[in-house]
C-alpha cells in the first residue's frame, strides 16, 4: 500500500498484572489506505473496541507505534492528543452519544468549534451539513426530539465537521432498522468516496461487509485471515474449524460456535444418520 | 483553543445547566437561603448598630464625657459629680457642656412594656422640645406599641409620666430613646447633684479631638472621647454581643452552602459524565472539562449569591413598613465578606464534581449507556 494514512506497528495493549493481566490488543500491525472502507468483526471481548480506542487517540497502547497520517500519536502529550482527535478523527458510536442539552446544530458546532473553527463560519459549516443529510427541517431540534436514524444522521454531520482524516465508527447500524442502516451505510460509503476519509467500522452487521472494501476478524486480540474461518449456521459468526463444534450431515461438516447452536441446527435438521464427533449426540445421550 | 472556542465551552456548561430548569433551579434557591442567612444577620445586626449610634450620632455633641473609663452608654454605668460638669465647661474650647441622666429602664402602660434608654437633660433630635416636670418624649414606635399617644399617660420606674412629644428614628429590636428633664430623672434615680455623661460642644476652630485631649488632661476622673470614639466603642458593644452568633451563622451558612451547591453541582456532574467522556472524545483537554465543571459551579454559586443579596436588599426595603424596630441595614463590608464567602463555597462545592471529571475517561464513550 503506497503512503497508507494508518500504520500500526506491533501494536499491544494489556490490562492488569499478574493473575489479572489481560492482553487485550497483542502485537497487531495493519495498514489503512486513503479512502478505504475496512470493516472489522470478531466476537465479543475480542479486542475490537480497545482496538478502536487505541486507534482514535482516546487510550493509550501498552506497545507498539500508531502512525496517522506521519505521525506516531503515541508519543503525543494529551493536549496534543486532544488537539488531534479534534482535527483529524471523527467518531460515530452506537448510542449517538449527542449532547442532549444541545440542538443538532449545536452538537455539530461543539465539535467545529473544538476543531478552531467557530461563530458564523461554524454555524453555515454545521447547517450545510446537516441539510446536506437532509435535516434541514431538525437544525434547531434536540436529540430528544429526533427519530434514530435522524440522530445518526446528526452524528455523522459531527463526525464530519472538520474534515477528519479518519472516521472511526462503532456498531454505527446496532440502533438502527434496516432501511436507517442501510442509508448510514451509503452515508459512510460516500464520505470514504467524497471526502476521502479512511472509514473503520467496527460492527457484527455482516450487511456492513457490502460497503467495506476489506473485511478483518479480531479475535483474542489478533487479526485472524477470513478465509482460513469457518462461518456458524445458527448464529453467523465466524470460527476457526479447530475451534469449533462440529456435525457431520450427509458427508456436510457443519462447525459451530457452541452446542447450544449446533442443537438448535439438530433440531431444525433432523436426521438419525448424522454423526456427531467429539460429543455425545442428544438424542443418544437421553 | 481559541477564546471564541472558549465561549462555546460556557455555552455548553450554561445549556447543561438549563437542561434540568427545575433542579437548577431548586439548588439556586437552596444556595441563596443559606448566603440570605448570613447576609440578613449581618444586615440585621448593623441595623441595631446604626440605631444605637444613632442618638450619639445625632445629639450635636463634639465630644462625650464620662465616668473615667466609660466610653458607651449602653450595658455600662457612668457617674460624674455635678462639678466635674462646671469644671469641663471652664476648659478652653468649650462652647456649651450639657450633663445628662442615663439610665436604662422599662417603659409600661396596661399590660404592655418596652425598654428604653431614658436621657434626662439631654437634646432630643429632630426638634421636639425638651419635656419638663412629669413630661417625656418617646419613640413613636414605642407609642405605637404602647398603644399610647401625645397626652397619654405611661409608667416609669414606678412614675406616671405625661407623653408630650415623639421623636422618630430610635427604635431597634434592642429598644428606642426617651427623654425626660434631667431634673425629673434625677428625682426618679435619687441622682440630684449627678450626671451621668457631659455633652460637649467645641468652639469653632476647635478640634473635637484636641479637646477632648484638653479634658481628659484638666479634669480627673473622667474619660472624654470624640462622637466618632463614642460611637465606635458603642458598635464594639454590639459587635461584642453578635460577632459569635454573625461567626456561628456565617459557618452554618457556609456549611448549607457548600452541602447544596456541593449536592447540586455533584448531581449536576453526574448526569454529565458520559457528556464529558464524549467532548473528550471530540477534543476537549481535561483542563477544559474541569473548567467546564468550575463554570456550572461557578454560575451557581454566582447565581445564589445575586439572588441572596437582592432579597436582602429587598428586605431591608420592607423592613420598616413590617416593623419600625427591624432595621436591616446592608454593609458594604458585609456583602464583601458573603462574597468571600460565596467564593470558599464555590470552591468546596466544586471539589467532589472535579474529582469525578478527572477520573473520566474519553475511552468510556465506546462502552454503551444502559
Amino acid at each position: 500500500m503506497t503512503d497508507p494514512l494508518v500504520q500500526i506497528k506491533q501494536l499491544w495493549k494489556v490490562f492488569g498484572e499478574g493473575e489479572t493481566r489481560v492482553e487485550a490488543v497483542r502485537g497487531i500491525d495493519l495498514e489503512l489506505g486513503r479512502g478505504e472502507v475496512v470493516l472489522v468483526m470478531g466476537p465479543p471481548g475480542s479486542g475490537k473496541t480497545t482496538l478502536l480506542s487505541m486507534l482514535g487517540g482516546l487510550l493509550r497502547p501498552t506497545s507498539g507505534e500508531l502512525w496517522i497520517d506521519g505521525v506516531d500519536i503515541t508519543g503525543l502529550s494529551e493536549r496534543e492528543l486532544a488537539g488531534f482527535r479534534a482535527r483529524r478523527f471523527g467518531f460515530i458510536f452506537q448510542d449517538f452519544n449527542l449532547l442532549q442539552a444541545l440542538s443538532a446544530s449545536e452538537n455539530v458546532e461543539v465539535a467545529l468549534n473544538l476543531g478552531g473553527t467557530s461563530g458564523a463560519q461554524a454555524d453555515a459549516r454545521a447547517a450545510e451539513l446537516l441539510s446536506a443529510l437532509g435535516l434541514e427541517r431538525r437544525i434547531g431540534f434536540k436529540p430528544e426530539q429526533l427519530s434514530g436514524g435522524e440522530r445518526q444522521r446528526v452524528a455523522v454531520a459531527r463526525a464530519v465537521a472538520n474534515h477528519p482524516a479518519l472516521i472511526l465508527a462503532d456498531e454505527p447500524t446496532a440502533n438502527l432498522d434496516s432501511r436507517r442502516g442501510a442509508e448510514t451505510m451509503r452515508l459512510l460509503r460516500q464520505l470514504a468516496n467524497e471526502e476521502e476519509a479512511t472509514v473503520l467500522i467496527v460492527s457484527h452487521d455482516e450487511r456492513l461487509r457490502g460497503i467495506a472494501d476489506r473485511v478483518l476478524w479480531l479475535e483474542d486480540g489478533r487479526f485472524k485471515e477470513l478465509a482460513g474461518l469457518v462461518t456458524d449456521p445458527v448464529c453467523g459468526m465466524r470460527l476457526e474449524p479447530d475451534q469449533a463444534v462440529t456435525l457431520v450431515r450427509e458427508g456436510v461438516t457443519h462447525y459451530f460456535c457452541a452446542v447450544g447452536c449446533r442443537d438448535q441446527f439438530e433440531r431444525e435438521h433432523v436426521d438419525d444418520t448424522d454423526t456427531l464427533e467429539g460429543y455425545p449426540h442428544p438424542r443418544r445421550r437421553t | 483553543m481559541t477564546t471564541l472556542a472558549l465561549r462555546s465551552q460556557v455555552a455548553v456548561a450554561r445549556r447543561q445547566l438549563l437542561a434540568k430548569r427545575g433542579r437548577t433551579l431548586a439548588g439556586l434557591i437552596g444556595i441563596a437561603a443559606a448566603f440570605l442567612l448570613v447576609l440578613a444577620l449581618n444586615a440585621i445586626f448593623a441595623g441595631i448598630e446604626g440605631r444605637l449610634t444613632g442618638y450619639i450620632n445625632r445629639s450635636g455633641a463634639d465630644v462625650i464625657v464620662a465616668q473615667a473609663g466609660v466610653q458607651t452608654m449602653h450595658m455600662t454605668q457612668s457617674a460624674l459629680p455635678e462639678e466635674d460638669a462646671r469644671a469641663i465647661a471652664a476648659v478652653e474650647g468649650v462652647a456649651l457642656a450639657t450633663p445628662i441622666l442615663y439610665k436604662s429602664v422599662f417603659i409600661q402602660r396596661d399590660d404592655k412594656s418596652g425598654v428604653v434608654a431614658l436621657l434626662g437633660g439631654a437634646p432630643i433630635p429632630g426638634g421636639a422640645h425638651t419635656p419638663t416636670g412629669r413630661g417625656i418624649v418617646i419613640d413613636e414606635a414605642l407609642a405605637n406599641q404602647l398603644g399610647v399617644r401625645i397626652g397619654g399617660t405611661v409608667t416609669v420606674l414606678g412614675t406616671d409620666l405625661r407623653v408630650t412629644g415623639e421623636v422618630t428614628g430610635t427604635a431597634a429590636i434592642s429598644g428606642s430613646f426617651a427623654f425626660v428633664a434631667r431634673p425629673t430623672l434625677a428625682r426618679l434615680l435619687q441622682a440630684q447633684g449627678l450626671a451621668s455623661y457631659v455633652l460637649v460642644r467645641a468652639r469653632p476652630g476647635t478640634s473635637a479631638s484636641a479637646l477632648a485631649k484638653r479634658i481628659n488632661g484638666s479634669v480627673p476622673g473622667v474619660t472624654a472621647s470624640t462622637r466618632e470614639q463614642f460611637a465606635a466603642s458603642e458598635r464594639r458593644v454590639v459587635g461584642d454581643m453578635s460577632t459569635d452568633i454573625v461567626r456561628a451563622m456565617t459557618f452554618i451558612g457556609f456549611v448549607i452552602g457548600v452541602a447544596v451547591a456541593g449536592l447540586v453541582a455533584y448531581s449536576v456532574t453526574l448526569t454529565q459524565l458520559r457528556d464529558i467522556a464524549v467532548l473528550r472524545a471530540l477534543g476537549l483537554t481535561a483542563r477544559r472539562a474541569l473548567a467546564l465543571i468550575g463554570a456550572q459551579v461557578a454560575s451557581m454559586i454566582l447565581g445564589g449569591f445575586v439572588l441572596a443579596l437582592t432579597l436582602v436588599l429587598g428586605l431591608a426595603a420592607l423592613a420598616p413598613t413590617l416593623s419600625p424596630t427591624l432595621v436591616l441595614s446592608v454593609q458594604a463590608d458585609d456583602v464583601l465578606h458573603v462574597a468571600l464567602v460565596a467564593g470558599a463555597v464555590g470552591l468546596a462545592a466544586a471539589l467532589v464534581p472535579i474529582f469525578r471529571v478527572v477520573r473520566v475517561e474519553p475511552a468510556s464513550v465506546f462502552r454503551r449507556s444502559s
